[in-house]
Order: C-alpha cells, then structure tokens, then sequence
C-alpha cells in the first residue's frame, strides 16, 4: 500500500512536468481527476484507482465527448450543437440513449414541479 | 433521481424502435456479467446479477410478439406495454429497494458513489464552448455529461472483465484500459473519425 502510494505521487510529478506517457494530450490541466476517481469506485475499481488509469480514462472521455460534439456539429443545423443531434447520434446504442430519453424526461420533470412550487408560493 | 430500474424498462420499450444490433449488445452485456467474479466487486456481483436477468426475461417477453403483423401490432402494442411498463417499473423499484436494504456497508458506499457521482457541468460546458465556438443549451450539457458517464462505465466494466480474466485484481492498471478500450473498438463502441478505414488494402 505504502508502496502504491509512492508510486503515484511520483508518476503525478512527472504528469505535471511533462506530460507523462501520453505526450499528444501532455500540457493540458487534468479536469476530471475527482470526479473520475469517485466514479471508477462506483463502477466497480478499487477505492483508490491508480492515477495514470485516471488519466487514460479523462483522455479517452474528452476524445469521446470531442468526437460526440463534430459530429453533431456536422449534422442537423451546421456548426451548432442541439439536442436532437446528439440523440441522432446515440440511437444505436441502446444503453446511451436510454439515459439521455430519461435524463431529459427527468429534467423536464423537475422544471415543471419547480415552476408549480413557485406559483403556488407566489399565490400565497 | 434517475432510476436504474426504470432504465431498464425503458431499454425493453425502445428496443422495439431500435434494431437487432442493440438487442444482441444487451444479451452480450448480460452474460459478461453473470460471469464477471473479481475480488473486490465479488460484494458488487450479486446485485448486478440479479438486476440483469431481469432483462434477460424482458428479452423473451419481447420476441414473442414480434410474430403479429405490423398493423395489429401498432394498435394493442402502446396499450398493453404502457400495461407492463407500469406493473414492470413498480416491480423493479420494489426488488430494488429490497436489493438496496440488503447491501453491505462497502456495497452502500461504492453504490452511493455510482449514482452520485457525474461530471461537472461547468467544465462540460466549457470544453463543449470550446470546440463548437458558440455557446450551447443546458439541454446539450446534461445530456453529453450523462452519456460521458455512460461511456466511462462502459470502458471500467470492460477492463474489470480484462482484469478477471488475466487473473488479476482489481487497481486497474493501464494495460486492462488499454486493452478494453481495443476491445470497445473492434465492437464500434467507441466513435472514431481521425482513421480511415482502409477496405480493400
């Protein structure tokens, strides 16, 4: 344990410096590395995840986020980003657009009770 | 919030309007599942297993009315699946509130840290301005957070499987990222359009 420890604090260095392994992402400032750790442990990894398997999966969910985003700007209206082209660009993956249907859904739901919490707060 | 029981049912309504491709995906994730037995998510197991034959029985429900003929099949379909939908969701958030009462404290945690857990929407938002040059809708940042976590569950439960089967435990170590994410290509999970591909060579 001591030893992992170790391990990654010393691997962190170098990525602050260098860049480390992955020299075409290098010099960009890590953006998810809590939220990606909390995450893998709710996927199933360890509690402490190894920093540079963090790192590959923030590089490869920036990639995957980069890619979504050209090609939605590519279809639909050009050069802009809506809705709709994403969910265009999920509907085979049953998994992803599943999510997406039920986080609007949910979204729209929430808007709503909030709006009648208002009104009915602004009645009285 | 969200409730992964009623994402389930969503999944078996809309494979209806999808095709084949994503019902041979699910059974696919099902049984890599129901074989997955790690050290540290053999706690996690039982839960995924019991959630996922669930679907699997969804599944057979599903093909055995895909014999009528379409025009039938538009008229009682919405009626009886709106039926099932209902009776199936009430069943799943009960075996789901059972599920979750009988969990251990490391299967809390790690479970409060899956559904917890998402990408800052700020940031999100940010890296999308940045690509597209203009600004985006709130709609358009909620839905690429939740199809990035999506996608990173994806790539954590194809290394675990890795993992298991090089007989290693779990701090998932780079070469079972690596690997995953090779594995996630050839089966076009991941999109890619740096590459050509090359057909004829």
């Amino acid at each position: 344990m001591a030893d992992e420890e170790d391990e990654t604090g010393f691997e962190e260095e170098l990525d602050d410096g260098t860049g480390g392994m992955d020299a075409g992402h290098g010099k960009r400032k890590r953006l998810f590395s809590k939220e990606l750790r909390c995450m893998m442990y709710g996927f199933g990894d360890d509690q402490n995840p190894y920093t540079e398997s963090v790192d590959i999966l923030e590089d490869l969910v920036i990639d995957f986020i980069t890619e979504m985003t050209h090609k939605a700007m590519s279809i639909g209206r050009q050069g802009r980003v809506q809705v709709e082209d994403i969910v265009f660009l999920i509907r085979k993956d049953p998994r992803k657009f599943a999510r997406v249907k039920d986080l609007l859904t949910m979204n729209e739901e929430l808007k709503r009770a909030r709006k009648a919490f208002d009104e009915a707060n602004y009645g009285s | 919030m969200a409730d992964p029981a009623r994402i389930k049912t969503e999944d078996k309504s809309l494979r209806k309007a999808s095709e084949d491709h994503p019902k041979s995906d699910e059974s696919e994730d099902a049984k890599a599942k129901s074989s997955h037995e790690s050290k540290e998510s053999s706690s996690q197991d039982p839960s995924k297993q019991e959630v996922k034959p669930e679907t699997a029985a969804g599944e057979d429900e599903e093909e055995g009315t895909s014999g009528e003929s379409d025009a039938k099949r538009l008229k009682v379909e919405p009626e009886k699946k709106k039926e099932k939908r209902l009776k199936v969701d009430e069943d799943e958030i009960q075996k789901m509130q059972v599920l979750v009462s009988s969990f251990s404290e490391e299967q809390l945690n790690r479970y409060e840290m899956y559904r917890r857990s998402a990408f800052p929407k700020a940031a999100i938002k940010r890296l999308i301005q940045s690509i597209t040059g203009s600004s985006v809708s709130q709609n358009v940042v909620i839905a690429m957070s939740g199809i990035s976590k999506v996608f990173a569950g994806e790539i954590v439960e194809e290394a675990l499987d890795v993992c298991e089967k090089w007989g290693e435990t779990p701090p998932l170590q780079p070469k079972h990222m690596r690997e995953a994410v090779r594995r996630l290509k050839s089966r076009d999970q991941i999109p890619n359009t740096k590459f050509k591909n090359i057909v004829f060579h």
